[in-house]
């Protein structure tokens, strides 16, 4: 990243990662910048008829603000469906559930979010969209060395184990997705009910070393 | 709270310049700061030009998003052609930005926070509460908003501005002429404001306010 005192970019310039496979796309602003006080990306749905924001709660202290920059989305705020033309804010606190889903072409939505009370820390989820984008993408070499340095740079977290045994296993690797997957599990015994039910992991859920 | 706004239903219409959507105070978001500008008119100084490292700025870093029309940002000197869609983030607080607006309907939504440090609003936020009383033109709310404001920063440039505009507003020349005086003692750039703000069209022709602007030493020289 250079040091430069102001950066400048244009929202068709930034990086387009597949976030799910029906199209919705994950545009880091944060990462492209060199954001460090608080997290920011955008959304976008080309066709106009897919998810915009997963439907997901915070479970880090994150609150987030949403702004529907172009486009029009039908949002989910707890028990609440909003209609969100171009403009409009969506505040969601940590605990509360939230998702979108676009009601035209082209429609993006800018997320902003950090969490109160502390210095701003980058979420570990982005380089793993980072690698998982590259996947999408067709690209599994960029995508394994991309998820291989972020697990060597993080050894002790669970979550770098954990998206690395997705990949063996979406890569049809048995014995690295058992491995990694193992190793998710000693760092945090949580790691093993997230496998019992992720179908990246159906072709493997027979065998007799599957550690889930 | 967990809550939905438009940003247009949020803008206040401020004078002549862009209208402000107080987006952090709205949500009372505590973790970054977050407002929008939107330029009724072409020509609008959208975002005013400052740094990051006055008394009453947070050193934040910021980031900067064209949500829609067009402006033309300046950086250290450095121009850039701003369309929808564009984000500048200004790292560097003591980076000298501002831009203008150069289609109707510009709209800018900026986010800020300084890095490695837990989120607080900046001083200038405290403005808000007493410009919401602006936008109602209730000018009475306004002067006492600031009154309470000077009684826990005395002195400061920005409340005596504002108190000596409301006061202006209400008629009471000689506590706005008073007011505008310590503001500009305070912060000279008050003197350039108070020129073309409609605030002060009440005193604006009485040559005091004449003298602390600075006009009366621009008039042209006869022979």
């Amino acid at each position: 990243m250079s040091e430069k005192a102001y950066e400048v970019v244009h929202l068709d310039e930034l990086d387009r990662f597949p976030v799910d496979d029906e199209g919705l796309l994950w545009r880091p602003v944060r990462r492209r910048l060199g954001i460090t006080a608080f997290g920011t990306n955008a959304y976008t749905a080309e066709q106009g008829t897919e998810r915009v924001v997963e439907e997901h709660s915070e479970q880090d202290g994150h609150e987030e603000l949403y702004f529907v920059a172009s486009g029009h989305a039908t949002f989910v705020l707890g028990d609440d469906e909003i209609d969100a033309p171009a403009g409009t804010f969506i505040h969601a606190e940590p605990g509360t559930k939230r998702g979108a889903v676009a009601t035209e072409p082209n429609t993006t939505v800018l997320a902003i979010g950090a969490k109160p009370g502390v210095p701003h820390e980058i979420s570990a989820w982005e380089e793993i969209f980072v690698a998982f984008g590259h996947y999408r993408n067709g690209d599994e070499t960029k995508a394994r060395e991309h998820l291989t340095a972020f697990v060597a740079a993080n050894d002790d977290r669970w979550q770098g184990h954990y998206n690395l045994a997705c990949f063996e296993a979406l890569t049809k690797n048995r014995d690295g997705a058992i491995e990694e997957l193992r190793r998710a599990i000693e760092l945090d015994p949580a790691a093993k009910e997230y496998a019992a039910n992720d179908t990246d992991f159906d072709w493997l859920r027979d065998d007799p070393e599957f550690p889930a | 709270m967990s809550g939905t706004a438009n940003v247009n239903e949020l803008a206040l219409r401020l004078g002549g310049g862009p209208s402000w959507a107080m987006v952090r105070t709205h949500f009372d978001i505590q973790s970054f700061g977050v407002n929008a500008y939107i330029a009724e008119e072409p020509g609008i100084r959208i975002v005013e030009d400052h740094d990051e490292l006055g008394e009453r700025a947070g050193r934040h870093e910021e980031l900067y998003f064209v949500s829609s029309g067009r402006a033309t940002f300046t950086v250290n000197g450095d121009e850039i052609d701003a369309p929808a869609g564009t984000f500048v983030f200004v790292r560097d607080p003591a980076a000298k930005r501002t831009a203008l607006a150069e289609e109707a309907g510009t709209t800018i939504v900026i986010v800020g926070g300084k890095p490695g440090e837990a989120f607080s609003p900046s001083p200038w936020e405290r403005n808000a509460e007493g410009l919401v009383h602006f936008a109602n033109e209730d000018y009475d709310k306004a002067a006492e908003t600031y009154e309470q404001f000077l009684d826990e920063r005395p002195g400061d440039g920005g409340f005596l501005y504002n108190l000596a505009c409301a006061e202006s507003r209400l008629g009471r020349k000689d506590s706005a002429l008073k007011h505008i005086r310590q503001s500009v003692e305070a912060e000279e750039r008050f003197k350039q404001d108070a020129v073309t703000d409609p605030d002060f069209d009440a005193i604006r022709d009485d040559p005091e306010f004449s003298a602390i602007t600075g006009q009366a030493d621009s008039a042209p020289a006869g022979s």
